[in-house]
């Protein structure tokens, strides 16, 4: 019944919208004859093989930049003794909920050709390089995609048995070979795992290369100019490329499927190891480490917080404090604020109805159904969301089911690409609720569903709770189906933003920028408060 | 309350044929343990009375009704589990009402019923604790709460021991067996420790790859082995051809440890043999001793610790063994 309603909700707002996508883009231009001629013209134009091989090559080159910044990282924060180490743990996650985009345009606001600090080292005589292009995208991605290498190869490092290292010290390794050959290996498959995510993000990315290719041709961007087209929308030329990214995202995941299923030593650490004991020079080396990335991380949504409230004209600043960003800000912007808000808050709530029923089937249940169930609810991770879009309004623009122009489209385009994350926590949750709860509360006399929902449901709630808010958080902020589905009255935050970034207009984009950190930092503050509370009592 | 009776029961995973036509009649009232290896079904066979688990063929009753059809909520047995699975968002007192809340019991008895269940298990007062603040053994005791206060026609215990440690598993297997005497509800008790199996069953059902090897009351599957697995499962055993005791007949035979003496506390009637202590071990109460005939076969024996008796390995040795407790085994 779940597994039904699970496959009618993906059928009809994730397959039928790609299969639309596919369709587009293998048919001529009066979309009567099949043909594979769209393929072969855009794989022939140097401009979309560039746009191609710059894709690739920035996110293989952040993905390897992220990895070689996070593995020292993790180390330290699980084996070294590091100064304020709860206070790094915290701020690492960070990055994770805020919006890459707006750090990309701060990037450009402080280091761009008339960039605060660009103006500043200019005025003294040093000249730096332009941030545009492949360098300001990489570091970027570098900047805000480390907590996925980061958070999981913390955790692996920490459920590595301290056995392990005592037996190969045992048997005559120096530290450094026993980490070398015992410990790194073991930790291996999460950072793959986590370089991998990252790789995907850089793939399906829009913000980012948006603020900071300039005409550095990237996918997802020029997949987005195709379809909106100021000279001529071209559904099946985009079509191509979204199905070449997809393509190439799924490839990538099967890679790493194939790969990390043959290496799983996970080994189950009774007690986390002990910190090593190192000399005063490794100890500050290895704080300053931590904190100059944790902190160089969080600066450009700190010096855009700052920037806010200075006065713009047009583009340019003036070095004085100001409100006037956020009265405009107020008379501009509140709708979509508003918009925000309640798409954020409607699409949590989907993607908790659709997720949690679905994670449950697929972790409980052994089936045929359930393994395909699970890979079509994972899907969407692997669709950028400018191709989710774009097939949202090839599919919902016309026929029965007319969705186009509306708030729903979005509030669905964003349950779609949240819920491969509600059924992975979802199932986690599960998995760690024994199933003979389950069996017991069954052969006391209540019904399977009383059961879910008298035992099952209250044991996820806090986690189903956390799901919730960094659904919200990350749906606040949401820019790449954003970007093609908004419409009319149906702006939200991400969108004015995008706007006044095209037009100029600086300081509201710095005003909805801050409005927008404040709405995503909020949620997870009283997460956090809540979860503190309820471990304390 | 309800005998059980399975019929041609079946349940294959894959090529592997977990419980292979299973015929099985339990009292009703009575203690029944499936005994046997990890891996031998009697999980399985347990979970298929419970409803978690499908017949591929075959049908369960209790009694007169057919039950292997029926969804596990509606099936009315109480069953205790391994890993306890108490609710750990629930009081004590809320996880020994949950069967009752189910059943729509009216309120004002509950309380009185969840009071005198925990009696039973000796938890009187504990109701307002919460899981997370008991010990593994209080735990079990309230998993058992749970399952009788709703008096199921049937009580199924899965290993419920095997997380205790030694001392408790053995007063608690006591207690479980006097509390279902008190009640007179039939029990179906899986285990795979044969001393356990033995102090708490009127019967006990011995399977081995899916099927039912022997069932009997505890002292003639010990004392009278139908098989080879039945011999050696069910304790310590000597399998031996019997020409390796000087007997002329083509049988294999089993002769447990204990029917074995040092000669010269034997029966004159009682045959002997001669060989020499190859290993010697004393375990206090008893001392074990291999003793290796002059034709190379060796014997296991146990015997009460004997001070006054000084045993040395190496030393020659004649020993005696009751023939009566010879059991040929197919």
């Amino acid at each position: 019944m779940i597994a039904i309603l699970g496959f009618l909700f993906l059928g009809l707002f994730l397959l039928w919208p790609l299969a639309n996508v596919f369709g587009a883009s293998l048919l001529d231009s009066e979309g009567a004859q099949f043909t594979f001629g769209n393929y072969t013209r855009m794989l022939g134009r140097p401009y979309y093989r560039t746009a191609i091989a710059n894709t690739l090559g920035i996110g293989a080159a952040a993905t390897i930049l992220t990895t070689v910044i996070s593995v020292p990282f993790a180390f330290a924060l699980a084996r070294l003794p590091v100064a304020g180490k709860q206070a790094v743990q915290a701020m690492a996650a960070l990055p994770l909920v805020l919006p890459s985009f707006v750090s990309a345009y701060a990037i450009v606001l402080l280091l761009g050709n008339a960039g605060i600090v660009t103006r500043w080292l200019h005025d003294h005589g040093i000249a730096i390089g332009s941030i545009y292009g492949a360098t300001g995208i990489i570091l970027v991605y570098a900047l805000t995609l480390y907590p996925y290498v980061l958070l999981p190869t913390v955790a692996a490092f920490k459920a590595v048995d301290v056995s392990m290292e005592e037996a190969a010290l045992g048997l005559g390794s120096s530290p450094g070979r026993a980490v070398r050959t015992v410990i790194l290996p073991i930790v291996l498959p999460a950072i793959l795992a986590g370089g991998l995510l990252v790789f995907i993000e850089t793939l399906e990315n829009f913000g980012v290369p948006f603020v900071l290719a300039e005409d550095m041709p990237i996918f997802s961007v020029e997949a987005f100019k195709l379809f909106i087209g100021e000279t001529a929308a071209n559904p099946a030329q985009a079509g191509v490329l979204g199905v070449l990214l997809i393509l190439t995202t799924a490839l990538v995941l099967l890679v790493q499927r194939r790969f990390l299923s043959r290496r799983r030593f996970a080994t189950n650490a009774r007690a986390a190891p002990p910190l090593l004991r190192v000399g005063w020079g490794l100890r500050i080396a290895a704080t300053l480490y931590c904190w100059t990335i944790v902190l160089l991380a969080l600066v450009p949504f700190f010096a855009i917080v700052v920037l806010s409230f200075m006065e713009f004209r047009g583009p340019v600043l003036h070095e004085h404090f100001s409100l006037g960003n956020f009265a405009g800000f107020y008379d501009k912007a509140m709708r979509p604020l508003a918009n925000t808000l309640i798409f954020a808050s409607l699409a949590s709530l989907c993607v908790t109805l659709v997720g949690v029923p679905i994670g449950y089937v697929v972790t409980r249940w052994r089936s045929g159904t359930a393994t395909v169930l699970d890979v079509v609810a994972t899907l969407p991770f692997a669709v950028a969301g400018t191709v989710l879009a774009i097939g949202f309004v090839m599919s919902f623009n016309a026929g029965w089911l007319v969705l186009t122009g509306g708030p729903l489209i979005l509030v669905l385009a964003y349950t779609v690409r949240k819920v491969p994350f509600a059924v992975r926590s979802a199932g986690a949750i599960v998995h760690q609720i024994d199933v003979s709860l389950e069996e017991a509360s069954v052969s006391l006399g209540r019904s399977p569903l009383q059961t879910f929902l008298r035992i099952v449901a209250p044991l996820m709630v806090g986690g189903i709770l956390s799901g919730i808010v960094l659904t919200w958080v990350t749906v606040a902020s949401e820019l790449s189906a954003t970007v093609v589905l908004y419409s009319g009255d149906w702006r939200t935050l991400t969108v004015v933003m995008f706007q006044s970034l095209e037009g100029g207009g600086a300081g509201l984009a710095t005003a909805a920028s801050t409005v927008l950190i404040v709405v995503t930092l909020l949620p997870i503050a009283l997460l956090y408060r809540l979860v503190r509370r309820y471990e304390l009592g | 309350m309800a005998g059980i009776h399975v019929k041609g029961a079946s349940r294959s995973f894959g090529s592997v044929r977990a419980v292979d036509q299973v015929d099985l009649e339990i009292g009703e009232g009575e203690f029944f343990t499936l005994l046997g290896p990890s891996g031998c079904g009697k999980t399985t066979l347990l979970r298929m009375i419970a409803g978690f688990c499908e017949l591929d063929a075959g049908e369960i009753r209790f009694g007169d009704k057919r039950i292997d059809k029926l969804s596990a909520h509606r099936r009315d047995v109480g069953m205790v589990f391994q890993n306890y699975a108490v609710f750990p968002n629930l009081t004590v007192a809320g996880n020994v009402a949950y069967g009752l809340r189910a059943r729509r019991v009216p309120a004002a008895e509950i309380g009185s019923q969840v009071e005198a269940a925990l009696g039973m298990v000796q938890l009187g007062g504990y109701g307002e604790r919460m899981p997370h603040q008991l010990s593994g053994g209080q735990l079990q005791r309230v998993a058992i709460a749970r399952a009788l206060v709703i008096r199921p026609q049937v009580l199924l215990f899965d290993e419920p021991l095997s997380n205790l440690d030694a001392r408790l598993r053995v007063s608690m297997r006591a207690e479980i067996r006097q509390l279902q005497q008190s009640l007179g509800i039939t029990a179906v008790y899986v285990t795979h420790d044969q001393e356990e199996a033995m102090s708490v069953s009127d019967r006990i059902g011995l399977m081995n790859q899916g099927r039912l090897e022997q069932v009997g009351v505890p002292s003639e599957i010990y004392r009278k082995p139908a098989t080879r697995f039945a011999a050696e499962f069910m304790g310590t055993t000597n399998l031996l051809e019997a020409r390796q005791l000087g007997l002329a007949a083509p049988v294999t035979v089993s002769l447990r440890p204990e029917a074995l003496r040092l000669a010269d506390e034997a029966p004159a009637d009682w045959p002997r043999l001669a060989g020499t202590i190859a290993a010697l071990e004393m375990l206090g109460p008893l001392t074990r001793l291999d003793v290796a005939l002059a034709n190379g076969t060796v014997l296991r024996l146990a015997m009460l610790d004997q001070p006054q008796r000084p045993l040395q390995a190496g030393a020659p040795v004649t020993v005696a063994y009751d023939p009566a407790r010879l059991v040929i085994v197919p």
